[in-house]
């Protein structure tokens, strides 16, 4: 299973189907959040994740596409759009230094 | 020629559905008819609905086709139809469909005002219950936020 340190992670990737609707909804709000640790966020369908990709947030119905096209990132899902945990949970493991897993 | 991305003339207020489907069937109709997209794309925004809802929170749901409908796209544009009565969505209740038509970035200023209004609940029940196009194209004007530095 892939894990980065949140200390480590340079670039989130926010994944949706088209890359037209949700995953630039989520990035918009994840983008404030992640400006502080100097943490860049894209937004891009789910077909076309950059390889290097450290960090995918997906929604959960994605998530296994997601790990098919990119095995070696860190996939974490969502189940809601606004407000779910796992926007949390990424952000409190960059500032923090925690670790993230798939 | 409207070429903003959300002009008034694509925001549609005071709109009824029977069922969520009939709502996407409206939202695709819309974009047809603003010369946005071909009746293809109309069709791709059912089908993308099937896979993973669209419902974003705060009673709005963003409809928009799927990756490998964007050769029916004819131009960059979004279209607001408010429905007062709301639509059932999965359970939850939209009363508000931002449908998009996007090739490239240039609808990302307005999504990322959606993403603000919807967390301000006062906003986002202006949004719902707005009589005035004026209102709905102030309140989705776009942020310049180019970059995030």
């Amino acid at each position: 299973m892939p894990t980065v340190n949140g200390s480590d992670v340079k670039k989130v990737v926010i994944a949706c189907d088209a890359g037209m609707g949700s995953s630039v909804m989520v990035a918009s709000t994840m983008k404030k959040k992640l400006k502080k640790y100097d943490v860049t966020v894209e937004h891009t369908p789910v077909n076309n994740i950059p390889p290097d990709t450290q960090v995918v947030l997906c929604h959960a119905g994605l998530a296994e596409r997601a790990k098919g096209i990119a095995p070696e990132a860190v996939i974490v899902p969502f189940q809601v759009f606004m407000g779910d945990p796992a926007f949390a949970k990424v952000e409190s493991a960059i500032k923090d230094g925690g670790t993230l897993e798939s | 020629m409207a070429t903003e991305i959300l002009s008034a003339d694509a925001v549609r207020l005071g709109l009824t559905a029977r069922d969520k489907e009939d709502a996407l069937r409206q939202c695709g109709a819309v974009l047809v008819e603003i010369g946005a997209a071909d009746p293809a794309y109309a069709e791709a925004i059912l089908e993308r609905e099937r896979s993973v809802s669209t419902y974003m929170g705060e009673g709005v749901a963003i409809p928009h086709g799927t990756d490998e409908s964007r050769d029916h796209i004819k131009r960059g544009a979004l279209a607001f139809l408010q429905f007062p009565d709301g639509v059932d969505w999965n359970g939850k209740t939209a009363h508000v469909c931002i449908a998009i038509a996007s090739r490239s970035d240039e609808h990302i200023g307005i999504l990322q005002s959606l993403a603000m209004v919807l967390s301000d609940k006062e906003s986002a029940r202006r949004l719902r219950e707005t009589t005035s196009v004026d209102e709905v194209l102030e309140l989705l004007a776009p942020t310049d936020e180019e970059d995030d530095d």
